[in-house]
Formats: structure tokens, sequence, C-alpha cells
């Protein structure tokens, strides 16, 4: 017996198994479980880009979106891209649903910011690699300092040589690719000298979105919807303090159409800044108007009293800071759980672990009335599960409910597998045992020629899951493909080997 | 070990063997008739499909949930109240944990605002924990777009496997459609229980893939390879193999869906169990049915 169970424990495929337990329980021990939000309690959201984006660009918007978050004063903080257009923002410990509702504001809340000069857009948001602190000086003017990236540094240079005094203008959210319908005062404004930051020879605001945005404003003179949706030819329409009667109408011919009200008591400029989402023009600076790129730049203003002047350093700083966001982000999902809840569903998954495993015990100790065959059976499920979760702790893999559940499942197949391991190796009739050493391993061929098949076909289901779905089913498939390679390899290779040592004793 | 309750040797055989005259029935069935029953459920499951498909959760169409626990209501009254105050109609449903503490969940449709509900809920019932979660019709959209596609490769994936271990049209195409039956069964059955199609029943349906195609890979394994035992022979223990398989993932699944107060979880379980039942039918009943046809013809397969 002795000999036997020494014969038994140094087999390779039992001692690869040895390995991995007490590797899982060093890496459990050592490095501890994560749980997801689901779990942990957190927020869980999903956002969407306006349009889809490139890798490049999504890679962008994930980490300012990383750093955004991290400046709002949040810790454990994972945002993820997925895909052309999706991204899943993920945060824990927070306790409140205020809180959570928050955090979608600042993610919608990020604007795309455009930097013009002279009908050029010379840089957009993530050019933006620095803002400093605003000052304020006694003589009520005011200076943000910033730092823009070399490329916008050089194409500024080019474009602004000997232009001191021109216009820069500032985006954020501005209605790019669309025609602008506006009442006559509107229309004048833009495109007299009111916008040139004191430069008559500059050209006027409405010639310079028309170049960079591609924004078309024209006069509002009575024309019909149609009129309106052919000179549009497929961009948006924004109407902008003309008669609401035309919105109606063109939503009903199926154009996409923006309305913006006009405040009783605004004054045409700040109503022009307000549609535009304008910030300036801010007046170019001799020092910027010699063809050298500089990379340190500051935009500065000048204001009537020390609290306006206050206030405008501030915006133009929330602005440069938040608007450096490539694209726009809308939330389409989001969850939020409290951390007790959590608790709650981390401790039934344990308890419906647990219960599963003595399930399965009693079952199989039914169906054979062999303890040596259900503990075997029940004490593989539970080293699998050990290895899997050990693994998990490895890698870091955030544990949610779906990869408890996969976990289950991966139980599930496991238990059915060394179901068809046993049977194979009891045989049929009893007068067909004549199990010699041959006949036992022909048998345990068949038995994992069908283990490696429904093992092949599950992970190759599950990849399609990895691949094809967005947001939080990704643990369902990690855990079960991690549950089946395992249990090809390790778990059921030595399971076989000691089920045919008890199993043959018989 | 060594001092194991199984005195007799062969006690096992002898359950076995008694298991094994239990299933008899199956195997004396006559083929035509086991590929025609599962055909009708089939059919009868496409039907219901047709008429009743099982409702839309919130992550595929978009809306609200908001979930508070401690709390102990009425949920036509709640609802009938939170409705009249949100000018819109929400549904509420009452669930016990495994704690002991009851709790509500209240459903509103999409753009409803959460913090509006809870803080009518807080009022009163102001110990009580919440978590809510919102989903816009878009992300509905966009998930239900992909449970589609996974479904959809998966399923193709599973076949071209199937294909390449078996080789042969009838065994692989009649593993295949068994795993389909499955599935269509298995949403009908949701649409009866009212659970709802998420993302994590849609995981679940794929997972079911992956199981039904262990018993039916068994089942065509120990049919077409094993020449030394005859049809019936190796039907049977097949059968007998299978119903161990099925009745140990049916209690651990039965385990997690009663412990489990978490939707996704119990959602998960519950799916799968009916797809395990369906299989039941679907690789002994009819797998088994159409290859006892094909081999009585003395195919070689």
């Amino acid at each position: 017996m002795n000999r036997k169970l020494k014969k038994i424990l140094l087999n390779w495929k039992v001692l690869l198994l040895i390995i991995f337990l007490i590797g899982s329980i060093g890496s459990l021990y050592a490095r501890g479980l994560t749980f997801g939000i689901d779990i942990s309690g957190g927020v869980a959201l999903v956002a969407q880009t306006e349009e889809p984006v490139d890798s490049k660009t999504m890679e962008l918007v994930v980490d300012s979106l990383q750093k955004r978050l991290n400046t709002f004063g949040l810790r454990d903080i994972s945002v993820e891209g997925q895909g052309n257009s999706i991204i899943v923002v993920k945060v824990a410990n927070v306790t409140s649903t205020e809180e959570a509702n928050q955090l979608k504001v600042v993610i919608e809340s990020q604007g795309v910011f455009f930097m013009e000069f002279d009908g050029v857009i010379f840089g957009t948001g993530k050019d933006i690699t620095y803002v400093g602190p605003y000052e304020i000086k006694p003589d009520n003017s005011w200076a943000v300092p910033f730092r823009i990236s070399k490329s916008a540094a050089e194409k500024f240079a080019e474009l602004a040589k000997g232009k001191a005094g021109w216009p820069v203008d500032m985006f954020l959210d501005p209605p790019i690719n669309s025609l602008l319908v506006v009442p006559q005062d509107v229309f004048m404004t833009m495109n007299g000298t009111g916008f040139n930051a004191g430069a008559p020879d500059a050209p006027p605001l409405a010639v310079r979105i028309e170049k960079a945005l591609n924004i078309t404003a024209v006069m509002y003179t009575n024309q019909s919807a149609k009129e309106l949706k052919e000179m549009a030819n497929g961009r948006t329409i924004v109407l902008a303090g003309v008669p609401r009667a035309l919105y109606d109408q063109l939503k009903a011919m199926n154009v996409s159409v923006k309305y913006i009200q006009s405040e009783a008591g605004t004054d045409t400029t700040t109503f022009i800044k307000e549609i535009l989402g304008l910030y300036g023009p801010y007046s170019l600076g001799e020092g910027l108007a010699n063809g050298v790129p500089q990379t340190d730049v500051q935009i500065t203003g000048h204001a009537a009293n020390r609290v306006e002047a206050e206030r405008e350093a501030k915006t133009v700083y929330t602005v440069l800071k938040s608007g450096s966001l490539p694209v726009k982000l809308r939330v389409i999902s989001m969850e939020f759980i409290s951390p007790k809840l959590g608790q709650d569903f981390k401790n039934q998954a344990l308890y419906a672990g647990l219960a599963a495993l003595i399930a399965v015990l009693l079952i199989v100790y039914f169906h054979y009335r062999n303890w040596k065959i259900a503990i075997p059976v029940a004490s593989t499920s539970l080293f699998e599960i050990i290895i899997i979760l050990g693994i998990a702790a490895l890698i870091k893999w955030n544990l949610d409910l779906p990869s408890i559940a996969g976990i289950i499942a991966a139980i599930g197949t496991g238990v059915d597998q060394q179901v068809v391991i046993t049977d194979e190796l009891l045989g049929g009739e009893r007068s067909a045992k004549i199990t010699r050493r041959a006949g036992a391993l022909k048998r345990i061929g068949r038995a994992f020629f069908i283990i490696f098949a429904s093992a092949a076909t599950t992970i190759a289901a599950m990849s399609f899951l990895l691949v094809y779905f967005v947001g939080t089913l990704k643990g369902f498939a990690v855990t079960t493909i991690i549950g089946v390679l395992i249990g090809i390899f390790v778990t059921r290779p030595a399971y076989a080997e000691v089920a045919k040592y008890l199993i043959g004793e018989e | 070990m060594a001092k194991s309750k199984t005195k007799k040797p062969g006690q096992t055989a002898e359950v076995r063997a008694r298991s094994r005259e239990k299933l008899k029935f199956l195997a004396e069935m006559e083929p035509k008739k086991m590929i025609i029953y599962p055909l009708v459920v089939f059919i009868a499951a496409l039907l219901l499909l047709a008429v009743h498909f099982p409702p839309l959760g919130i992550d595929l169409k978009g809306g609200v949930v908001v979930t508070g626990e401690g709390i102990s209501a009425n949920p036509g009254q709640l609802e009938k109240e939170l409705s009249s105050k949100l000018g819109v109609e929400v549904h509420v449903e009452s669930f016990t944990s495994v704690s002991g503490s009851k709790g509500i969940r209240v459903y509103a449709p999409a753009e409803t605002d959460p913090q509006k509900i809870i803080d009518i809920l807080k009022e009163k019932y102001p110990n009580a924990d919440f978590t809510h979660s919102e989903v816009q019709p878009t992300f509905g959209e966009m998930a239900k777009k992909q449970g589609t596609r996974a479904i959809i490769f998966a399923f193709i994936a599973m076949a071209v496997v199937v294909f390449l271990f078996f080789r042969n049209p009838v065994s692989s195409l009649a593993i295949i459609f068994s795993a389909l039956s499955d599935m269509t069964i298995a949403v009908a059955v949701m649409g009866i229980f009212g659970i709802q199609l998420t993302t994590a029943t849609i995981a679940a349906l794929l997972m079911l893939i992956g199981y039904t195609v262990d018993s039916n890979i068994l089942l065509t394994t120990k049919l077409t390879k094993r020449k030394e035992d005859t049809i019936e022979e190796a039907y049977l223990s097949a059968v007998s193999t299978g119903f161990t398989m099925s009745t140990t993932t049916l209690g651990a699944l039965l385990m997690l869906w009663i412990i489990s107060t978490s939707p996704v979880l119990d959602n998960i379980a519950a799916v799968l169990i009916f797809g395990l039942l369906a299989d039941f039918m679907n690789t002994w009943v009819f797998n088994a049915g159409v290859l006892r046809w094909y081999l009585s013809r003395g195919v070689e397969l």
C-alpha cells in the first residue's frame, strides 16, 4: 500500500498537480485576490466616443481620462479602451450614488478643444501638455501659462510669423461641420472686426471658422426649411436665435439639427461665444510672431477689476486643463454597487461554491456508492478552483461576478470529464472487466479524446466572447478558458492516474 | 481511505447495473420515435419563441435599475407610489437574500434619473443600502449586436471543431443540431419563466455550447469508435455516464441558483439548468436516435 502510494505520488502528472497547487497557494498568499467592483463596491461606467477613433486616439483618450480622474482625487481607477469607440471606466471605493453620478458628469464634460489662428487649426486638446497656475497682476491683467507640443509650436510659429496682434481663437466643443443660421446682428458682428482683437487686417471670425472648422454662417432671411436643408448639404444645421418652428420642420425632414436659444439680455458678442464655444480671441504677443517655435506660451487678458480678472483666468485655466480629450465622450451605461451589497455577493459565491462541491461529492457517491471515487472527484474540483484562483491572483485578474460564474461553470465541465474518465476505467459489463494495463491505457485514451474535443469546443466558443464582447463579461470567458486549460493539462491527467490506482485496485 | 465504507467489492458495479436497468427503456425505443419526439419539442420551442420571446434585460434595451437592500415593502404598493411621484411607469420586485434580509429592485425606463428614485426611497427607508445602474438604449443596441455576433461565431467555431474531430457529416450535424435545439429550448423556457435576456444570460447560452458538446461527443465516440461492444451496450454505457454527468452538473448549478441572490449568477445558473435538461433529451434521445438509425443501416462511420 505504502509503496503504491509513493508510486502514485511520484507520478509526474500527480507531481505536476501538486506543484501547481503549492504554487497557487503561494500566489494566493503572497498577492491575494483582487475583486471586481461588483463585489468590492464601486462604479463601472461604459462610455462611447462620439465617432469611431483610431487606436492612437483611443490611447490618448484613455490616457487623458485616467489623468483627469486622478487629479479629481480618486484612487483605484481603471480605464480601458475596447474596440474603436468604447471606454470602460471602473472606480473602486465609491460609496454613495451622488459620488457615482459626479463621475459621470466629469467624464461627459470632457470637451474637445481646438486652437486656431488665421483660419488654421494648429493644435487640439492633445497638444496641451501642461497647464500652469494662473496669475493676476495688480493692474487686473491676468495670464495662464501652458505648454504645447513641439509639432503644434512649429506649426504655430510658421503661421504667426509677422502677425503680431492678430487674434488667436480657442474653441471648446464648437459645432464643427455645420451650417450656422443666425439673425442679422449676429451675422454682421461675425463678419466685422469685433472679433479681431484689434487687428483690422486679420480675416473676420466668420471666415476663420469657415476655413478652420467648416462652419458656414448664414444670415436668416426667412429661408424655408427646404432651402436650408439644401444649403447644409448633409451637414448639421445649427439654428441660433431664429424662429423655433424651423427646428421642428427640419426635424420632421430627418435633418440633423440643433437649436440654441438666445437668452434675453445677452449681448451679441456673448451669444456668439456661446454658440461657437469660443474663448478669446486673444491677441498674439510680439514675442510669438518672430517665427521661432516656442512650446511655453501663455494666454493673457485684462479685466475691469480683480474679481473679473480672476474669473476670466480661471475659465481659461479650466478650459485648457479639461479640454484635453481629442473626442467627446458619452456615458452609455453605468453601474454602481455599494460595498455592502458586494460583500453579500462575495459570501454567497463562497457558500455557493462550497455547496456545489458538496453536492458534487454526494451525487457522485450516490451514483457509484464508493467514496474512493467520490472523494477524488470532489477534491480534484476543489484543486481546480484553488489553481484557477491562484492564477487569478498571479495575473491580478479582477474577480467579478461573471468570473465567479465562470469558475463554477468550469467545475461543472470538470466533473463531467472526471465522470467520463471514471466510467471508461470501470468499463462496461463486469464480465468484460479483464482490465489489463493496455486496456486501461486505451480506455483513458478514449476518455481523453472526448475531453480534448469538448475542451476545444468550449475554448473556441469562449474565445469569441472574449474578442467580441464589450463591457463586463470578459471575466466569464477568461476564467472559463483558464479552468478548461488547467483541467485538460493538469487536473484531469492527475485524476486519471489516481483513479487508475484506486479503481484498478478494486 | 483504507477504512472506506465500500465493504463489498463490486458494489459500484451493482449500483451502476441497477441504474442501467432503469435507463434501459431508452435503449429499447425505436430510433424513428427517438428522432421525432425531440424534433417536435424543438419546433414547439420555435413556435413559442415566435409568440413569446423572453423580455430583454435593461443592459440590452436600456433602462434604470435601483436596488435597495434592507427594505421590506409591498412591491405593488411601492410601484404605484413611485410611478405617481416620478411620472414614469416603474416596476418593483422584491427579493430575500440568503442572510434573510429583504430588498427591492426598481426598474424604470431609460433617461430616468436614478438619484430621484433613491431620494424618494431614502425618505421612506433611511437605513437601506442602495445600488443603481443605468443603461442608454445605444449601449443596449451595441450589446445586442455583439451578443448575436458572439453566439453566431461561437456556434460556427463549435461546428468547425466538431467536424474536425468526427469528419462525418451525419454525426457532426446531429451534434450541431442538438446544440442548436438546446439553446432554442433554453431560450423558450426563459420566456415561459420570464427570465430576461441579458448579457449574462447570453454568456450562459454560450457556456451551454460547451456543455452540450461534452455529452454529444461522449455519445458519438462511444457509438462509433468502440467497436468491441454492440450498439445497445455502447449506448447504455454512454447514457449511464451521461446521466451521472448531467446530475452532478445540475446539482452544482442548483446550489448556485439557490444560494445566490445576485441576478447575474441566478440567471446564468437558471439558463444552464434549462439547457442541460434539454440536452438530456437532445443527446440521449435525438442524437442517439440519429446514430442508431444511421448505424442500423450498416454504414461504417
